[in-house]
């Protein structure tokens, strides 16, 4: 190696050790796009807090109990809003491929302000009041969740298949956006299938 | 003489009995009337009143959604600012539960309710926003003063490095002309 070799040599590590000193008051300037996806998650577990024992064949006046939760990865605290709904087999779920919610109206909900990377949680304890059943079809004209009773009017007819009065429960993620100044559906719902025996 | 004094006493009173039942009987009219009446206007006045309530608290709700609203942006700004916002939004949720439980109320007719939690929730909302304020400012102050840290800690690791590299650099070419200057030429015969 020549001295003008030795010079690049020199020149190029200075540099490198300039640019090393330099990174920590750069990175408070600039930001750097993080490459991590966001998301949220919602989810139902059943009344020992585990994902099993979720009420199913469920009767008029009993109490059945379920947790919702939400799990927040969006980078911010944010804030959701979870409605509760009912519905019979053939009222309309959401629609996941155009992110649009179901047209039910909500029955309960649940507001929660999660921290980036947390996770909220809530009870919920549900009673049917009014059942009634006539020939091969079943109404629900009431029921209470987490003590406040609703009028449902909701009917289902007997599923020859699965031999049942199908109803379901479900949950909507709902997410709060600062720029539009409201909440907006975040394509997310979870749900459970109630037989209603008597 | 006696005698005729007290028929006409009897007379009189008879007389008089009988206006009374009149106007008993006028006053009694005119109450069923009144009765009958208040039957049909008090719906009005109780639909008015269920209206009015009703608007109340759905402009009671609004507000306290609003305030909520304020006041987890205003802690949003708090945590871009640098400020560690989990207790502040401890309290949102008690604000954001009361909100929902006032939105749960209004929709099963309980507007009395309705309005107690939508109050509960916007006195909690507002002192988080007061809150966050001052946490935004806090926090603003702790990023200057870091930053302001970062950067002369950053133009001094610079200089360092600078003047270590020109100093360095300056010995290492010294004792590398020293080197070749005392290298001796050696005479390599041509053999061929």
């Amino acid at each position: 190696m020549n001295l003008e070799d030795y010079r690049t040599l020199f020149a190029a590590t200075t540099l490198g050790l300039v640019l090393i000193a330099a990174l920590p008051t750069v990175s408070m300037v600039v930001s750097f796009p993080i490459g991590a996806e966001r998301f949220s998650e919602l989810w139902v577990l059943g009344p020992t807090h585990m994902a099993e024992g979720y009420p199913f064949n469920v009767r008029v006046g009993e109490q059945y109990s379920l947790f919702v939760g939400v799990g927040n990865h969006m980078g911010y605290s944010a804030y959701y809003l979870v409605y509760v709904k009912f519905r019979n087999q053939t009222q309309p779920l959401p629609d996941t491929l155009n992110a649009v919610p179901s047209s039910l109206p909500p029955l309960y909900e649940f507001r929660a302000f999660v921290l980036d990377g947390g996770t909220w949680e809530a009870q919920l304890i549900f009673t049917f009041i009014g059942v009634s059943h006539l020939g091969n079809s079943s109404f629900v004209s009431e029921m209470s969740i987490n003590d406040v009773v609703f009028s449902v009017d909701c009917y289902s007819g007997w599923d020859f298949e699965n031999r049942g009065f199908y109803y379901q429960l479900f949950f909507e993620l709902w997410l709060y956006d600062a720029s539009l100044q409201r909440f907006q559906y975040h394509n997310r719902f979870v749900g459970i299938w109630l037989n209603m025996t008597s | 003489m006696e005698l005729s004094c007290l028929r006409a006493i009897i007379l009189v009173n008879n007389l008089l009995k009988e206006k009374h039942e009149d106007v008993f009987m006028s006053i009694l009219k005119l109450l069923l009337i009144l009765m009958v009446l208040s039957v049909f206007v008090s719906p009005i006045f109780v639909l008015k009143a269920y209206a009015l309530s009703q608007d109340v608290a759905s402009s009671v709700v609004s507000q306290a959604e609003q305030v909520l609203v304020s006041a987890y942006e205003a802690v949003l700004e708090a945590e871009q600012a640098g400020g560690n916002v989990s207790g502040l939004l401890a309290r949102l949720n008690e604000a954001g539960q009361l909100l929902s439980q006032a939105r749960v109320s209004y929709r099963v007719g309980d507007f009395d309710g309705a309005v107690g939690f939508a109050n509960l929730c916007s006195e909690i909302g507002k002192g988080v926003q007061v809150e966050a304020y001052g946490f935004r400012s806090l926090a603003s102050e702790g990023v200057v003063q870091r930053f302001r840290w970062t950067m002369i800690g950053s133009i001094l690791g610079v200089t360092i490095i600078f003047g270590a590299s020109f100093l360095g650099w300056r010995v290492f070419r010294q004792r590398y002309y020293q080197r070749v200057l005392r290298m001796k030429p050696e005479v390599v015969s041509d053999e061929s």
